[in-house]
């Protein structure tokens, strides 16, 4: 490849050793996972130097207190879970109180077959979800995406960017997938299917 | 069909992480939704099981403690077990001549449950897995979230503290001789004023600065409706480190 004879001015040598500072600064500040665009405009840079800075903070990282968890489309700088005995106390906090196995199940249900509605959930889980749906709306874990176009317009619901989170998923491909049987198959709605599944 | 023994056991073995209500009979012991699918499969003899009893004990339970949540799954759970134990006791009618073949409607109908049993175990693992997630991700903490609509917009500050300062500044006003200040002071106009403060002082600015020594009482006062007005209107933030500290006033970043 040539290179065109009237060049921009070239920028400043690239010194990736401070990005990476910044980066991990960035990272420090932030309450929420910072994501590549934001970490692209905040040190000028492009996202794979971005990938790569972040790369090396992870393995930087190893064995220390902290981690750099690739989480909801973005990275968040975070603990690690065996600390936990210790953060706990420090912001007496008690265990954090898990979901309910039924809030936990229809989540699923809600996640793999998104968007869904609630006759749908309730007909895999074979009794009533609308009580549940509405705690998980309230936790901000699903949320109305629309109204189906069927008979009484039915709402539909979808995760969240918090369930990504809660969850410490990257996004929604990243679900667990199954071991036994076809699960993809019988789990995967098929417009979802069309969208995502690779076959 | 798997002998009782052998149910049992992995009822026990089951048992261990469910959540559901629990059933303790002589010939049953395990979570309700497991004897659900158990009868559902045939694997348990719903004729051996007395749901009276179920239905009592749960009731017995409930009455010290209730989740409604899990009523409503036991009340379902068993209003499906009466409702096949109930057309398992009445007798069928005796099919006259040569038994007919089964119609087909049948055999789809086990064919539709088993469907249906295959997919809800499939989300019951899913469920699983998501939930040591869950285990993981709540034993890891990152800086907590900051500026949200829902957070307290005094903190550790009481509207007595807040008139108290008020007060203070009051004081110092007293002190001017008072003359009626030709121009009018228009509250708008302090809410601009204290944004333009704030703005130019990210890190806050504190209550007193606000009332610069010179100020007139209507000034004061004006002052005052317009940080009550801006604190009510989510636009800054007042913050106490403890009861008689300095007020510190801040910008809410969007």
């Amino acid at each position: 490849m040539t290179l065109p004879a009237n060049l921009p001015p070239q920028p400043p040598e690239l010194d990736l050793e401070e990005l990476k500072k910044a980066a991990e600064c960035v990272l420090l500040v932030s309450s929420a996972p910072v994501t590549v665009e934001h970490l692209v405009a905040a040190l000028g840079t492009t996202p794979q130097i971005v990938h790569a800075l972040v790369w090396e903070l992870q393995q930087d990282y190893a064995g220390r207190g902290l981690q750099i968890q690739s989480l909801a489309g973005g990275f968040q700088l975070c603990t690690r879970p065996e600390l936990a005995p210790y953060i706990q106390r420090f912001l007496q906090l008690d265990h954090r109180e898990p979901l309910s196995r039924a809030a936990l199940e229809t989540l699923a249900i809600v996640a793999y077959r998104q968007p869904t509605t609630r006759a749908e959930v309730e007909a895999v889980r074979g009794v009533r979800s609308e009580h549940v749906l509405e705690r998980l709306l309230e936790r901000h874990l699903i949320r109305e995406v629309g109204r189906k176009a069927a008979l009484g317009r039915p709402i539909l619901y979808g995760t969240t960017e918090g369930f990504l989170r809660y969850f410490g998923l990257k996004n929604l491909h990243d679900l667990p997938i199954l071991e036994s049987g076809d699960p993809r198959q019988a789990l995967v709605a098929p417009t979802m299917q069309s969208s995502t599944a690779p076959e | 069909m798997a002998g009782p023994a052998g149910v049992w056991l992995l009822v026990l073995l089951t048992e261990a992480r469910a959540i559901s209500y629990t059933v303790k009979l002589p010939q049953f012991e395990g979570p309700l939704d497991l004897l659900l699918s158990l009868v559902q499969q045939g694997q348990v003899d719903l004729r051996e099981v007395p749901l009276g009893r179920i239905a009592e004990d749960y009731l017995a339970a409930a009455r010290t403690q209730l989740d409604l949540e899990e009523a409503t799954e036991v009340l379902w759970m068993l209003a499906a077990l009466i409702e096949m134990k109930s057309r398992l006791l009445v007798p069928k009618p005796t099919t006259p001549e040569e038994p007919l073949p089964e119609p087909e409607e049948p055999f789809d109908l086990n064919e539709r449950l088993e469907e249906k049993l295959e997919e809800y175990r499939a989300f019951k693992e899913v469920a699983t897995a998501l939930r040591a997630l869950e285990d993981y991700q709540h034993r890891v903490f990152a800086r907590p979230e900051t500026d949200d609509p829902n957070a307290v917009f005094l903190e550790g500050v009481s509207l007595d503290d807040l008139f108290r300062a008020f007060q203070q500044v009051l004081e110092r006003a007293k002190d001017e001789v008072g003359e009626i200040p030709t121009e009018e002071v228009k509250v708008a106009e302090r809410m601009e004023a204290i944004l333009d403060l704030l703005g130019q002082h990210r890190e806050g600015v504190l209550f007193s600065d606000l009332f610069k020594a010179s100020a007139t009482k209507l000034n004061v006062i004006v002052t005052f409706l317009a940080l009550l007005e801006l604190i009510k209107n989510r636009r800054i933030r007042a913050q106490q480190p403890q009861r008689f500290a300095a007020i510190r006033l801040m910008l809410v970043t969007a």
